[in-house]
């Protein structure tokens, strides 16, 4: 492990602090600290439920080298396990599919219910005999990795000790209340992914401010300026930004996607775009919302899954493509400066960066949570040696 | 090889899972010994148990009474 990065610039009001040092950016050492201490000790995004909508459905997924299946149990509920058998650690599931009845590991057989219970050893007593003292069925089912549904992502805690979800999230929870309500994915149509060469926290840092739509993404100024936004921050769990004019997209005929019910009057011209730590960038409106899960992959390298949901399972094909379409152009429109911003992080001496304490408080407020779970992280790790 | 032998392969070599639970039943019902019986109705289980195949249920209780299961 490389020295310890200083933080205590990081840790300034946003009038006085900076950014995070380089190395958060560009040193393998501090990437795998950041992976310990700001994604398995959290409650990181990790899919949507969308991506198994059927009982026995299951998709492999790797998250941070960690292989990890996601799956809906026959009993309905999705569940997120380690991809592993208990008997030599072999990979269970290698591409997406239905499970009809269980999961049988390809090298021994041994067999998992959808609810990862173990239920079958076979020839584990000698040939023909499945069953020996040693081997406990109960005790050996499949390693479940603490997951959550909310808004129809799957949030995990690998490190299984964080604070409940509904205490982690309360503060992201109450403020979207009026939406605790059905989200209905749009389909094939309304998902897509983003590969970017940057490292994932430069993604958040990016959508979580307004300062830089009217340079970026011109194309907002007509109706959506700079001076119709507001900054979001709650420190220690999301920051972003809304905006008090929010135009719906029509078709030729002026038709619009049906609202979200009774969300009330405060929402008809608002919308709101929320970072929620570490990974997960949502965003809300009165007649669509959407997730987008950043999925490290290495230091300067992310995939951005993206995912659109409305009020009602079927809405319109064409207004539906319409929107995907008008989304993907401005998330495209950000993938230069996230990339421009971790090469930039090359640039030996760089202090990390001055805020415009007017405009930056939602980066700024991110960079200090950032500082203070590595500080904790580090603090506890070294009480432990 | 005998015939049998020859259409578990086949169906092996198809991944065709619902033909080997009937194969492997019928391996089972030929075999020459309780543990070869156990063996080849195991993998009918086994394979009925992966496909949600109903025939597991029967090839269960078989191999519970046998003592080879729980």
């Amino acid at each position: 492990m490389s020295r310890n990065t200083d933080l205590s610039a990081v840790r300034q009001p946003v009038t006085t602090a900076l950014g995070l040092p380089n190395a958060h950016y560009t040193d393998p050492a501090v990437f795998a600290e950041e992976r310990e201490a700001l994604l398995f000790r959290q409650w990181a995004g990790l899919a949507v439920a969308a991506d198994v909508p059927d009982p026995g459905d299951a998709k492999p997924l790797t998250f941070l080298g960690m292989p990890l299946l996601l799956l809906r149990g026959k009993d309905g509920t999705v569940r997120v396990f380690q991809n592993i058998c208990r008997h030599r650690g072999m990979i269970l599931v290698e591409e997406p599919r239905k499970i009809e009845g269980a999961i049988r590991c390809p090298y021994h057989s041994w067999c998992y219910s959808t609810e990862g219970r173990l239920v079958s050893t076979p020839h584990v007593g000698g040939p023909g005999q499945n069953t020996h003292d040693a081997i406990q069925r109960d005790a050996l089912g499949l390693v479940e990795v603490r997951s959550q549904v909310w808004r129809d992502v799957v949030w995990i805690n690998m490190s299984g000790d964080a604070p409940d979800f509904d205490v982690a999230m309360a503060g992201a929870i109450d403020r979207w209340r009026e939406f605790d309500l059905p989200l209905y994915h749009g389909g094939a149509d309304s998902r897509f992914t983003l590969e970017v060469q940057t490292n994932w926290k430069l993604a958040v840092e990016n959508y979580c401010e307004s300062y830089h739509l009217p340079w970026v993404h011109p194309g907002l100024n007509s109706y959506s300026r700079l001076e119709d936004h507001y900054n979001i921050e709650q420190p220690g769990a999301f920051s972003g930004q809304g905006t008090l004019v929010y135009r719906q997209l029509t078709d030729d005929n002026g038709t619009t996607f049906p609202d979200f019910p009774d969300v009330g009057e405060k929402w008809n011209e608002q919308a709101e775009y929320l970072a929620v730590y570490p990974n997960v960038l949502l965003g809300t409106h009165r007649d669509h919302a959407f997730a987008i899960i950043l999925e490290p992959q290495g230091m300067d390298r992310t995939v951005e899954h993206i995912h659109l949901y409305y009020s009602v399972p079927d809405t319109d094909p064409a207004l539906r493509a319409r929107n995907t379409a008008q989304w993907k152009v401005v998330f495209e429109e950000d993938v230069f400066v996230v990339e421009g911003m971790q090469r930039g992080r090359h640039a030996s001496g760089f202090d990390g960066g001055k805020f415009s304490p007017a405009m930056d408080g939602p980066t700024h407020c991110f960079h200090d949570w950032v500082a203070i779970q590595v500080e904790g992280y580090r603090m506890q790790a070294q009480a432990a040696e | 090889m005998n015939d049998l032998e020859a259409r578990l392969l086949a169906a092996h070599a198809r991944g065709d899972t619902r033909a080997l639970v009937g194969l492997y039943t019928e391996a089972g019902e030929h075999a020459n010994s309780a543990v070869a019986q156990g063996f080849y109705l195991t993998h009918a289980y086994v394979y009925a148990l992966e496909l949600g195949d109903v025939r597991a249920t029967g090839l269960h209780a078989r191999l519970v009474a046998m003592g080879r299961e729980t």
